[in-house]
This record gives structure tokens, C-alpha cells and sequence, in this order.
């Protein structure tokens, strides 16, 4: 990587919170720019360039156009970090999933459903390129992000914390969401995000993805002994699972 | 910190008793809150639990707690610590010890916590020279608290800790209208001087020892056989896999108890790099044998891949392993792990009593 590498954003199918959250680095953009060179941002800038070195990609893959456009990013790219969790894992475009296509075109675009040409499934963007790094969270910790283009910079192989959000909230001394009678995803669910939602007086509702080895078995049996029927326990499942949690069960019965 | 001196120290325990109004006992932390240069925390409640906090008054102690959130472990061992700052100017790479070693005065500590502190000490001061620990351990006070409620999770008393004549620079015990002070150290004999207080009478300490008798039969879960057994008992059951797996299918490994429990002591240490790549620090924050990373290393190889494994060794790192090191069996009966296991599989009568059961049924 060149001293002062050059970078680039794209966005695919998503919200661009993530790039926001870039945006709202505020005055910590100057530092940022001290040591990458950004050559493409549609939310931020005009210019753009098809030379760099890192690429940062938001959202999910939902069309052939879409997977050709990351092969031709991937291509030029050094380095493909996934930017949230639409592009880490599918995210909430991927509660679709399970759900008949046409129907899903019919409630969004109405009489202009047959005009949408569309993969049935929203897929991460590993499932097209490879990807070297991946920043989870709905949206993105600003923090985080410094942090993983820091290490990028200094050549620090990136690694993802693996530890549930439980552990953060012990940390902060959260009281437990399942105390007040709510459901939370925090046992099963990827920490780093300081637990904040749930010391906001709210729920985990598994932006950042599942653990690398959730405890799923033990972790329904919580729900079911919480009251909730299979069905709930499945919608709770599918708000950010919905690419990540089959992929993974397919993965482990071809292990 | 003058904790383990007591023990041999003249100050006995009898003649170090002195009673005060609770008027009197507010006026001293409040002074301390004013005028002390430390930090003065005590238990407080904070939406739906009890925590250990800052005080800004002596009003907002909640003396009636039965357990706090996390133990005022915390202050001595906080959960993330900077360990050292690092700058590079000219090439060459320059480190300052980075972390904040000031002491705090602790009000409020219920006996099985000011024991943890006092097995925490044996590790940390006698056996690893851990230096922010020491530090700030030995600029601290520890103001006592006989319990006033008992968690209902709790077993302390089949622990020995459901009350303690040690580990504490004061020791508060609430007779109904007054409070009686034992005198565990000078520094704590010293708080007193300026109050109101008078020598407690052979009636006001007989009704010390009553409420610490009535104290110890009002936990709900115990320990069915003495915790001196359970390093044998856990050395006979560390192959029997089938009993930790019962236990592990249920277990959602997400450390929890670790984090709660007031004698665990894991740390991890990370590097945090400021983005010009100068400077940054090395922070140690807590870590926990049930966490899936634990006990992965280099190359990708991790020695307790298994939950049940990682179950087990929480087992037998409480009733064994630390034991063997340090001669403690290094659970207090808190019952912190078994509240705050969403799974419900934390607790440690329900496992010791079951491999009891096994053995001696």
C-alpha cells in the first residue's frame, strides 16, 4: 500500500447510513484525509476516479448489474472492505429472503412490479468478491471505522471482536433487557458496538451480525421459555439474519 | 491499605467496635465526599438494579441493596484500563506508563465482596506485583456493610461470606436506630475521630453478633456439603463429559457470568493505534474463559474449542484450579453468575450439588 493510499466509496443496494456515518466523522475527516487520499464519494463529492486502492462498499447485492459493477470495483481494488452490515451479511434487505419474490415486488412497486428485474435473494457482497475486511453495524461505528482504516494503513490484519453484546452490557452494567420482559438478540449477537441500544433502555436487534458460533439451540429455548412460538422466534431471526443464518446452517451441515 | 495487618494488629474486634447515630455515619461520607480527594462511590439504585457509583451525597446511598450489578471489583481492576501511551517523535519510539492508579473510598461493601477483594489481593499484590492493582488498592478504604437483604440468588453463607471479621477498614452493621462500626484498620479508626460515637456497649455488640446468626440461615441456596470438598470433588468429575455437556447445551457461552463474577480477573490487552500511526495505546479490558476467543491462539488453534469445555474449566477454575494456586476455592456465593444467566445455567449450587449428588448418592 502507497504511503498515503487512495480510497474510494460505492454504494449498492441500501440506506448510505453507512456513509453517513463517515460523513459525520466531522472534524475527524481532516485527519482522515491527512492519510488517505479520497478519490471517490458520491455522498460527499463530485469528482470521482476509478484509481484506488481501498474500496469501501455499502449495501447489499440484489442484481446482476449490481454483481457485475463489484467485479469490476474488485478488479481495481487492492483492498474491498465491507461497509455495514448490508454488504457484511445481507442485513435488512435480506428479511425478503424467505419471502415469495413476486409478492415482495407486488407490496413494494405495485403495478410496476414487472418492471423490477431483481435476484430473488439480497446476498452480502462476499457472496460475488472476496473481501478483506468488514466493518459490521446498522449503521457502521464511527470508531470502528477509523479504527479498521488505521490498521489497513499500518498493514494490521483485521479481525472482528467474536464476543456477544452480553458481554458489553455486563461492562457498562446494563440492566438486562430480558429482566425488563424484552426480547434481546445481545446473547447471540457480534459485540463492539459498546452495547448501546441496550443502555439506551432498548433491545439487541442483531445489527452486527451473529457471533462467529452462536449458541442457537440454547439461545430458542430462551425465547420459547420467554413465550415466543416459533414463528416469533423465526421473525426475530430474519430482521438481520435473513441471508446469514441459512448460509450458515448450509455451511455447517456441509462441515 | 492496612486490610491483612488487621488481622495480627491489636485492633480487636470486640474493643474496635464503637456505635453511632446514622446521622453521624452520613456526616462522615458526606465530610469524606467534600473533602477527600479521592472518589466516594457506594451503592446506588439505577433503573431496576443496584450499582456501585459515584456519591454526591450520603442520601443516595442505597444501604438496603442485596447485590449491585457488578462488585466494586471495578475500581480496583477497572473493566477498560490504558496500560501505556506510546509517541513516536524522531524515529524513535517513547512509552509512559498511561493508567490512573488513584484509590477510592468504597462504601457499602457487603462481606462476600470485601472477601473477593481480599482473594484478589493474594493474586494481584502478593503473588503477580500486578502495580496499578497494588496502587490503587493500597490508596483506597473499604467501608463495610453487613447485609440488609439477601439476593436470592445468593449462597455466601454456605461460602463463609455471608459475614467476615476481616478485609474491611470499617464495618457497618444497622442495629435499627444506630449503626455499630467495627475498626478493621488505623486508617479507618482515623475516619471516626472527629464524630460523635461512643464504645459499643456488651448489649449493642451482642445484637451484631445476633443479626450476623440470623443473617447466615436466610439464603435460600447453599452448598449441601462444605466448600473444602470441592477441589476433590471437581478433580474426580473433570472427565465426565457427559454431565458438562448436559449442562452446555443449555449455555449460550456469552460470558456473562465471567464478567459479573467479583473474583474473575482475565484481561485481554489490544493495541489502539491513533491514525498517523505515531502514537496510540495498549488498553487491558476484561476477558472470560465462556468467550469463544479465549483460548485461541497463534495459527488458529483454540485449546477449549468446545462450550462444554469452556463450561467445565469455569467450573473448575472457581473449585479447583485456583485452589491449587492459591489455596482458596475462589467463589464467594455472590449468586451474581446465576443472576444475570439469561440461560439459567450459571449457578453454582445447581452444578456442585448435582456432581455431590453423583458422588455421594
Amino acid at each position: 500500500m502507497t504511503e498515503r493510499p487512495r480510497v474510494a466509496f460505492f454504494d449498492f443496494t441500501g440506506c448510505e447510513g453507512d456513509q453517513l456515518q463517515v460523513v459525520n466523522l466531522e472534524e475527524r475527516l481532516f485527519d482522515l484525509v491527512e492519510v488517505v487520499e479520497v478519490v471517490s464519494f458520491r455522498e460527499a463529492m463530485s469528482e470521482h476516479s476509478d484509481d484506488y486502492e481501498i474500496a469501501f462498499i455499502e449495501g447489499s447485492v440484489v442484481t446482476a448489474h449490481d454483481e457485475e459493477r463489484l467485479a469490476g470495483i474488485r478488479e481495481n481494488a487492492d483492498v474491498v472492505v465491507a461497509l455495514g452490515s448490508c454488504a457484511a451479511f445481507g442485513g435488512i434487505n435480506a428479511i425478503r429472503n424467505d419471502q415469495d419474490f413476486e409478492t415482495v415486488t407486488e407490496r413494494v412497486y405495485g403495478d410496476d412490479a414487472d418492471m423490477i428485474e431483481a435476484n430473488p435473494e439480497a446476498r452480502p457482497i462476499e457472496s460475488v468478491v472476496e473481501v478483506d475486511a468488514t466493518i459490521p453495524g446498522c449503521p457502521i461505528d464511527r470508531e470502528e471505522f477509523v479504527q479498521v482504516v488505521t490498521g489497513l494503513i499500518r498493514g494490521v490484519e483485521p479481525t472482528l471482536p467474536n464476543h456477544p453484546v452480553c458481554v458489553e452490557c455486563k461492562l457498562e452494567e446494563n440492566e438486562c433487557a430480558f429482566h425488563r420482559d424484552e426480547i434481546c438478540l445481545g446473547p447471540v449477537t457480534r459485540g463492539g458496538c459498546g452495547a448501546d441500544c441496550v443502555g439506551e433502555g432498548t433491545h439487541c436487534w442483531g445489527c452486527r451480525g451473529m457471533v462467529d458460533t452462536p449458541s442457537e439451540d440454547a439461545y430458542t429455548a430462551v425465547l420459547e421459555e420467554h413465550g415466543l412460538d416459533a414463528e416469533e422466534i423465526v421473525e426475530q431471526y430474519q430482521l438481520y439474519w435473513g441471508w446469514q443464518r441459512p448460509e450458515r446452517a448450509t455451511q455447517e451441515e456441509a462441515q | 491499605m492496612t486490610v491483612r495487618a488487621v488481622a495480627d494488629s491489636s485492633v480487636g474486634r470486640v474493643d474496635g467496635m464503637k456505635t453511632l447515630a446514622k446521622s453521624e455515619f452520613e456526616t462522615l461520607i458526606d465530610g469524606l465526599i467534600d473533602d477527600d480527594p479521592r472518589s466516594v462511590v457506594g451503592p446506588q439504585r439505577r433503573s431496576g438494579q443496584y450499582v456501585f457509583e459515584e456519591l454526591d451525597s450520603a442520601a443516595d446511598l442505597a444501604l438496603e441493596y442485596d447485590l449491585t450489578a457488578l462488585s466494586p471489583k471495578k475500581y480496583l481492576l477497572p473493566q477498560y484500563e490504558q496500560l501505556l501511551t506510546y509517541e513516536r517523535t524522531d524515529g524513535e519510539y517513547e512509552m509512559h506508563a498511561g493508567t490512573d492508579t488513584e484509590g477510592v473510598i468504597i462504601v457499602g461493601v457487603h462481606p462476600y465482596d470485601l472477601a473477593a477483594i481480599e482473594h484478589l489481593d493474594k493474586v494481584h499484590i502478593d503473588t503477580m506485583g500486578d502495580e496499578p492493582y497494588r496502587k490503587r488498592r493500597e490508596d483506597s478504604l473499604l467501608i463495610g456493610l453487613t447485609m440488609q437483604s439477601v439476593a436470592p440468588e445468593s449462597f455466601a453463607a454456605s461460602m463463609g461470606a455471608a459475614t467476615t471479621d476481616s478485609g474491611y477498614d470499617l464495618l457497618v452493621t444497622d442495629i435499627g436506630d444506630r449503626f455499630v462500626v467495627d475498626i478493621g484498620s488505623f486508617e479507618g479508626n482515623e475516619l471516626l475521630a472527629d464524630l460523635d460515637t461512643h464504645s459499643a456497649s456488651h448489649s449493642e455488640v451482642q445484637e451484631v453478633r445476633r443479626i450476623e446468626d440470623d443473617l447466615r440461615g436466610r439464603f435460600e441456596r447453599e452448598l449441601q456439603f462444605p466448600p473444602e470438598e470441592l477441589p476433590t470433588l471437581l478433580a474426580e468429575h473433570y472427565d465426565d463429559m457427559e454431565f458438562w455437556e448436559s449442562y452446555a447445551e443449555q449455555c449460550l457461552s456469552c460470558g456473562s457470568c465471567n464478567m459479573v463474577c467479583p473474583t474473575c480477573y482475565c484481561f485481554q490487552v489490544e493495541t489502539v493505534r491513533d491514525l498517523g500511526g505515531d502514537s496510540g495505546y495498549q488498553q487491558r479490558s476484561w476477558d472470560g474463559c465462556l468467550l469463544e476467543e479465549f483460548a485461541s491462539v497463534a495459527q488458529g488453534e483454540n485449546f477449549r474449542e468446545e462450550v462444554a469445555q469452556r463450561h467445565r474449566h469455569r467450573f473448575m477454575r472457581k473449585g479447583l484450579y485456583v485452589y491449587e494456586r492459591y489455596g482458596d476455592v475462589s467463589c464467594v456465593g455472590c449468586g451474581r453468575c446465576t443472576r444475570h444467566c439469561v440461560a439459567d445455567v450459571a449457578d453454582p449450587t445447581d452444578v456442585y450439588n448435582d456432581l455431590w449428588e453423583a458422588t455421594n448418592a
